[in-house]
């Protein structure tokens, strides 16, 4: 009985310790539940590579974007937040916070180290035109805010991976998807992201980083 | 026939389970269903997979299972686990994540099965009743919850989700508590 007690205790001990791994694992130390917050919290323990894409912007203009090209060294900070100009409900938070921010850009006149760049996920629909038009609508400054989508639609997916976005049918004939607002640094590379309805932190962060 | 019978009636669950995979993207195309009803699912089949192998299965793990504490508390540790919702994000994205929480489900549904009988009614209520706390909490924190959890799942999935393990928790309590009435019924006292 003795033994078996002794055995049991250690698998005990063994059962407690994996489970506390796992959970400790998971929750990124006990600090969150959601997908969201561990995306947070990994990004800002190590930046992220983002792949090398080809951007086309609300001026028919092709950016290279992400990839060892993006690695300019001081090159301007960018806020980039994800939307497809047909919907209705979260990008227009996204939007309206990049629109905060721009005002917040000029006002400290930082519109040379920092930009904002809105990506469309609906690059069939979403073409030149359509984003010259939206970016109209939120009286974007195209020197400091470029709206874009992939210049190949077959990349969409690669992109979205690389900012763990996730689109799907919301059955109403548009998509719904997880919205953020993330900050690429001067190297190219995803270094934050922060719930979209609170640019502040992110304007605070970037003026950190600029001090 | 009953030779037969006892052929074939142990593959049962192996063959559901093939069969669930199947279906998996049915079961994972809401949150609701995937947590209402594939996780529960897949520890009914460890369940059921441990009564066919009955005294075999508990003989083996009994040096190491006494009064069956290491296999509950495994059972409630991998159920707690997948009902965070970035575990559960994680297995819809990632296959590893996904087949971890298949085998970690069964396992669970197996290890509670085999390690019943050996807890005897106190650590058997212990755990009922802590699972069942535990599913009805977070039931309600899914259903209370004002940010999107998962990035696979949109907000509103996560009320139906909630209520899903709301209903499981109450279910699980009432078959308990059924039980235990209908023990006491036959014996005033039943020894440990």
């Amino acid at each position: 009985m003795t033994r078996a007690w002794g055995k049991t205790l250690l698998m005990v001990a063994l059962v407690l310790a994996a489970a506390g791994a796992a959970v400790f694992a998971t929750t990124r130390g006990l600090r969150t539940v959601s997908a969201d917050g561990a995306r947070r919290l990994d990004l800002a323990r190590a930046p992220r590579e983002l792949p090398a894409l080809v951007l086309l912007d609300q001026a028919g203009a092709r950016h290279a974007f992400g990839g060892a090209a993006a690695d300019k060294g001081g090159a301007p900070l960018t806020l980039v937040t994800f939307v497809y100009t047909q919907c209705t409900a979260v990008c227009r938070t996204s939007a309206s916070g990049q629109a905060w921010l721009q005002q917040q850009l000029r006002e400290r006149r930082l519109q040379d180290s920092v930009r904002l760049l809105t990506l469309s996920f609906d690059p069939v629909h979403d073409q030149p035109a359509v984003l010259r038009a939206y970016a109209r609508t939120l009286r974007a400054d195209p020197a400091l805010w470029t709206f874009a989508t992939v210049a190949d639609p077959a990349r969409l997916r690669s992109l979205l991976d690389a900012f763990g976005i996730v689109v799907l049918p919301d059955g109403l004939g548009g998509y719904s998807h997880n919205a953020a607002l993330f900050l690429v640094d001067g190297h190219g590379r995803l270094a934050a992201a922060y719930d979209v309805e609170r640019p502040d932190l992110a304007l605070a962060d970037v003026l950190r980083s600029r001090l | 026939m009953k030779a037969l019978a006892r052929g074939w009636l142990p593959c049962l669950p192996g063959v559901l389970l093939a069969l669930a995979a199947l279906f998996r993207p049915w079961l994972e195309v809401t949150m609701a269903r995937h947590m209402g009803l594939e996780l529960p699912l897949l520890a009914l089949l460890g369940w059921w997979a441990a009564r066919c192998a009955g005294r075999r299965l508990t003989d083996w793990l009994a040096p190491w299972n006494a009064a069956g504490l290491p296999g509950l508390l495994a059972a409630w540790c991998i159920a707690s686990y997948w009902m965070l919702p970035v575990a559960l994000d994680e297995a819809t994205l990632a296959a590893p994540a996904g087949m971890a929480k298949v085998a970690g489900m069964v396992l669970a549904g197996l290890l509670a099965r085999a390690s019943w009988q050996a807890a005897g009614p106190v650590l058997q209520g212990f755990f009922v009743i802590n699972g069942v706390w535990m599913m009805l909490t977070a039931g309600l924190l899914y259903q209370e919850a004002d940010a999107q959890l998962c990035s696979t799942y949109l907000i509103d999935e996560q009320l139906v989700a909630g209520r899903a393990l709301v209903l499981w928790a109450l279910a699980l309590l009432a078959v308990w508590l059924f039980a235990i009435a209908s023990r006491l019924a036959v014996d005033p006292e039943p020894a440990a």
